[in-house]
């Protein structure tokens, strides 16, 4: 027997699982809030006792919605993206500029965590942001293989988010969101990245991997794969 | 947050494009085992795994395993899916996997034990028929599991 979170009503409506708990939460966030362990023993614990019910398909909605946090009230941002004098116009050099001021806050961050989630690609976050920016830079150079790619911008994401997070503090994902979309270089750079996925046939299809449809405003491309792909090159020219 | 009226026409209309009819019929378990007797397992679709296990690729239906007996804190997540917010789980695994949350109920007494081996998948793009080979194979190993009941999360 199954019971399960869903956080689309509206999905769970219409597919009609077993036993599901619909929670208002952000998507991303199935428990509710991060660190705050009565709270997740709430939802789980609703979750739970719907498998004492003898007849179904139930779904229930989760009373409370996720302790609210504001961007008032939020660690003030560590990180200066206003480009500095030595900034020579490139990509690379506003990205690896804007890594190194990234270097000491992902540090602390990962000291007060005591874990990262960086490292689904196996490269150094030096490579990533230099491979990143120097194809950005020169476009008739041959483009990241695909496969690196997908782990390298999570990577590249995952280093970012964690030095903008690394003071103690509740952080309102909306916040997250804009620092790290709408103000870093490394945000500007994915959604250069997006555009030219757009703009290419035969890369349309990993567009929506690149940058949220939040950041883009819009649909980012095709939703569902009818059957599973393995495409993990792209063309060197374009 | 996740109320459809909240949300600007573009991500309503493509979160109502997930919707589909019911995979068949309605399967329902009923309830044999109090909870302080029932043996649980997690299984997420959240892309979770460990840095030495197969990261998922684009569009994948396969699953890895996750040994209750790993620190979860080493779980990095490889989702293809750019739509969902990371800082939570970056900070707090269990908001997406809450595997202490469910030691600490087994501790607790308030379920009887927890399975051996968990479960991620990676929910993105593939149409649900699409799982259905690695899902029937997952259910053979929470039978020989003894898992009672399975708790499900999204992200």
């Amino acid at each position: 027997m199954t019971t399960g979170i869903s956080l689309v009503r509206e999905n769970a409506e219409s597919l009609r699982p077993p036993r599901t708990l619909w929670v208002s939460f952000p998507l991303g966030r199935p428990l509710g809030k991060p660190g705050d362990s009565a709270f997740q023993h709430a939802v789980i614990e609703h979750a739970l006792d719907l498998l004492e019910r003898d007849q179904g398909p139930v779904l229930e909605d989760f009373p409370l919605d996720a302790p609210a946090v504001s961007v008032e009230q939020a660690p003030a941002c560590p990180i200066s993206f206003a480009r500095p004098m030595q900034d020579d116009g490139s990509w690379t050099a506003r990205l690896r500029n804007e890594l190194l001021e990234m270097k000491p806050w992902y540090d602390l961050g990962r000291r007060r965590r005591g874990r990262t989630t960086v490292g689904v690609s196996n490269s150094s976050i030096d490579e990533i942001v230099q491979k990143l920016a120097s194809w950005l830079d020169d476009r008739e150079s041959p483009f990241p293989d695909l496969k690196w790619f997908k782990y390298a911008i999570e990577d590249a994401k995952a280093y970012y988010t964690e030095a903008l997070t690394a003071q103690p503090g509740d952080y309102p994902p909306e916040l997250v969101f804009r620092q790290l979309w709408h103000e870093s270089g490394l945000g500007a750079a994915l959604r250069a990245y997006y555009q030219y996925f757009r703009a290419h046939t035969e890369l349309q299809l990993f567009a929506r991997i690149v940058a949220p449809r939040e950041a883009i405003g819009g649909a980012t491309g095709e939703e569902v794969i009818h059957t599973p792909i393995d495409k993990t090159s792209a063309p060197d020219k374009h | 947050m996740v109320r459809l009226a909240d949300l600007p026409e573009w991500e309503r209309e493509h979160l109502l494009s997930k919707q589909l009819p019911p995979l068949g019929p309605l399967q329902w378990v009923s309830n044999t085992k109090p909870m302080s007797e029932k043996r649980v397992a997690l299984i997420t679709t959240a892309g979770l795994h460990f840095r030495d296990d197969q990261a998922f690729e684009f569009a994948d239906a396969s699953f890895r395993a996750i040994p209750g007996d790993e620190n979860a804190d080493n779980l990095v997540m490889s989702h293809s899916s750019a739509n969902f917010d990371r800082s939570g789980f970056q900070e707090d695994v269990n908001l997406v996997f809450p595997l202490d949350r469910f030691k600490e109920l087994a501790s607790d007494g308030v379920i009887g034990s927890l399975a051996d081996i968990h479960y991620s998948f990676m929910g993105a793009g593939l149409l649900p028929e699409l799982y259905e080979g690695s899902v029937r194979g997952l259910a053979g190993m929470l039978k020989k599991d003894r898992v009672d009941a399975v708790f499900l999360t999204p992200v």
